[in-house]
This record gives structure tokens, C-alpha cells and sequence, in this order.
């Protein structure tokens, strides 16, 4: 008699487990059980980074057209973001620093055949950084 | 005592079994009812279509979705005109909110210009435009509108982790009769509307980040597609315009 019971008892637990974890139902007993395997943090992270690796023959369209979305979406975010630095002779910003924009005002001078743009106290250089143009703080030479 | 707990071991087992069973074979159940191969099949069969083309052109109009630091909703769209030669060349010019830029590859370099601010980039590169997409990507952080359909193994990469497929039904894009097909895998739901009859070209793709609670989606809408245009080597060719300043990529 205790063994059944114990049985019982044991397989009723098992039985209310089980549909507690039944999709359809709005209870979890793990709510966000996919976040804290990491799957939806890995797939975010698989999305959102331009797709690279030798994987990346194998990404799928799909993924790829997500990966373009926040890259190409991020342009106006940084534009808002990186402010362009203050015009006048501000402090010299370290070499290779990125901006979205020039400062205002900035004159263009060809260096040894590359364009050079000065102002507020920094060359500038254009360079692609994706599909991005971007400046960056340069040492003419 | 000792029996009864033996046999109490016993019967736990076979519960275990009997629930570990259930839990799986509800899992197969419901995986191997949620893909519909009739969609599959309409996927396979425009991939397999656009493999097939040796020189496509198309016009896609491309839609992003996003959210301002704001808060506030708003859509960018840039437009893309891609002229496809195989093997190994391609051509394809963007303009839009974000971005007004051509990229070129002649099957020796690949060329990234923006005419309004009259720069532009050249890498070395050779092979297929596959492999030159792929370089493209990985080296230089490129991305090439409709780089996705010139893979000649998309419908493998598409299928991949997919958990879902089903045909929604029927609907017309652009006055072109299509099956809608909805796809889903983990993070990422995809539509694709496919032209019925014997070009079975993709004239839509909509595809949602389904790894956040905003359901961001990137939309596309193709038109004009030519599945034998006529194209010269020279188109792919990028010529400095007078005044254009070479610049450089920046390494990853």
C-alpha cells in the first residue's frame, strides 16, 4: 500500500511536470528556458554581427539580410552618436580615431597624392569602414 | 523492506522512461507536422531557378525597420539595381536615406564608389562573385544588396534550423501571381513570395528579428527582373570619373 502510494505520488509529480511544460500552456516552469541556454542571446548576437567566418558560405539568406539591417540601420545612430568634433582648435584627438563627419569647416589638402582634410586642430583621412565612409584622425605623411 | 524498495526503483524507472518517451515523441510529432514540404519544395525549386541564371537583372526596394534613440518608429529604404553576369560578375547600385553607392566587380577588382561624395575604394580580388562575396564580407565588412540570391547552395543555408514551413497562401506582388511561404527558425522568421508558372522568381522576402519583443523586419520587394539581359564586360568595369579621389578600406 505505501509503494503505490509512493508510486502514485512520484508519477502524479511527473504527470504535472510535464504539463506544466506543455508549450501551449502559459505556464513555465523555466520562463525564458531558450534565453538561459543562451540560444536566443546566440542567435541575436548571429544576427546582428555582419555574418563572418568561413560559416558564413553557409549562413543563410535570411540571416544575411538581418545582418545588413542593424549595419546599415546603425549609420544615422553613429551619425547622432560620434559628434563631430569641435571646430575650433580643440584638443589634437588620438591617431586613428573614427568620425561619422568632418568637423565644419575643414579644408581639403592633398598630401603625397591621398586627401588630407584639417580642422580643429586634426587631418582627417576618408576610408570605407564596411559600407560606411568614414573619417579618420591621420598623420599625413 | 529492502524488496519493496527495489521494486519502488524499479516502477520510478519505468516511469521516467515511459514520461522521457512521451516528452520526445511529442517533440518529433509536432516537428515533423510544422514543415510543410509543399513550401519546401516551392523554396527548392526558386532556388534551384536562380541558380540556374546565368545573367539576371533585378530592381529590389528595400525597407528597414527600425526604432530611433527617440523611441520613435521609423522605416529607411534604399533601392538597389543588380546586374548579375556569372561567373564572376556583378554590379550593383544602391541609393536611399542611408546609403548612395555603387559596387563593381570585374572578375579582377572589386570597387565600392559613392558618387555624391566622389569616393571610391579598390580591392584585388579574383574567383567567383561567391568567393568574392564571401572575401567581400569577411575581409573588408562589405555587405552587397541581394548577395543571397547568387548563392548557388541558398536553399540548404535557408533551410537550415528551419522548424517551421508552411504555404499561406496566394497573393499578387506587383501583378505577378505568387505562393506566400513562411518560414521559421530560432531568432528569425522569413516570407517569401514566389512566382507561380515556369519562372519561379522570389518577388517579395520579408524577413523579422524574432529575438526581440519589437519584431523588426527588413522588407524587400523585387521588380523588373530579366533572366537573360544584355550585358557588356565594360558594365562591370569601374572607370574614375574625373574628380573621383581613391580612398582605402579599413581592415576589420
Amino acid at each position: 500500500m505505501k509503494t503505490i502510494l509512493k508510486i502514485s505520488v512520484v508519477a502524479i509529480t511527473l504527470a504535472l511536470m510535464l504539463i506544466a511544460d506543455l508549450p501551449f500552456l502559459p505556464v513555465q516552469l523555466v520562463p525564458e528556458a531558450d534565453a538561459i541556454l543562451g540560444v536566443r542571446r546566440r542567435t541575436a548576437r548571429r544576427t546582428a554581427v555582419v555574418v563572418g567566418s568561413t560559416a558564413s558560405a553557409q549562413t543563410a539568406a535570411a540571416q544575411q539580410q538581418t545582418a545588413a539591417a542593424p549595419q546599415q540601420a546603425a549609420a544615422p545612430q553613429q551619425a547622432a552618436a560620434v559628434a563631430p568634433p569641435p571646430a575650433a582648435a580643440g584638443k589634437p584627438l588620438p591617431l586613428g580615431t573614427v568620425v561619422s563627419a568632418l568637423p565644419a569647416g575643414c579644408t581639403s589638402t592633398p598630401v603625397g597624392g591621398v586627401e588630407y582634410y584639417y580642422g580643429g586642430g586634426n587631418f582627417y583621412r576618408a576610408v570605407y569602414q564596411g559600407n560606411n565612409l568614414v573619417y579618420v584622425t591621420a598623420k599625413p605623411q | 523492506m529492502r524488496l519493496l524498495n527495489f521494486k519502488t526503483a524499479a516502477a520510478l524507472v519505468a516511469i521516467a522512461g515511459i514520461a522521457l518517451f512521451a516528452i520526445v515523441s511529442i517533440e518529433v510529432q509536432a516537428q515533423a507536422t510544422a514543415v510543410d514540404p509543399a513550401a519546401t519544395q516551392i523554396l527548392k525549386r526558386m532556388t534551384e531557378y536562380l541558380a540556374s541564371l546565368q545573367k539576371f537583372s533585378v530592381h529590389t526596394q528595400n525597407t528597414l525597420e527600425d526604432v530611433l534613440d527617440s523611441g520613435h518608429r521609423v522605416d529607411f529604404d534604399v533601392s538597389a539595381n543588380v546586374i548579375i553576369s556569372r561567373p564572376n560578375k556583378l554590379k550593383a547600385e544602391r541609393s536611399g536615406d542611408l546609403i548612395n553607392q555603387i559596387f563593381y566587380y570585374d572578375g579582377k577588382t572589386l570597387t565600392l564608389y559613392n558618387p555624391s561624395d566622389k569616393v571610391y575604394a579598390r580591392e584585388p580580388v579574383t574567383g567567383t562573385i561567391e568567393e568574392m562575396l564571401d572575401f567581400a564580407r569577411e575581409s573588408l565588412g562589405l555587405i552587397v544588396p541581394v548577395a543571397d540570391l547568387v548563392y548557388r547552395n541558398a536553399f540548404p543555408l535557408l533551410m537550415q534550423d528551419v522548424t517551421f514551413a508552411a504555404v499561406v497562401g496566394k497573393s499578387v506582388i506587383n501583378g505577378v501571381k505568387c505562393d506566400h511561404l513562411l518560414f521559421s527558425r530560432p531568432g528569425v522568421d522569413f516570407q517569401v513570395w514566389v512566382a507561380n508558372g515556369s519562372k519561379p522568381l522570389p518577388f517579395k522576402y520579408v524577413v523579422t528579428d524574432t529575438g526581440t519583443p519589437a519584431l523588426m523586419s527588413i522588407t524587400t520587394v523585387m521588380s523588373d527582373w530579366k533572366t537573360s539581359p544584355t550585358v557588356a564586360d565594360s558594365q562591370f568595369v569601374f572607370v574614375s570619373p574625373k574628380g573621383a579621389k581613391q580612398i582605402t578600406f579599413m581592415p576589420l
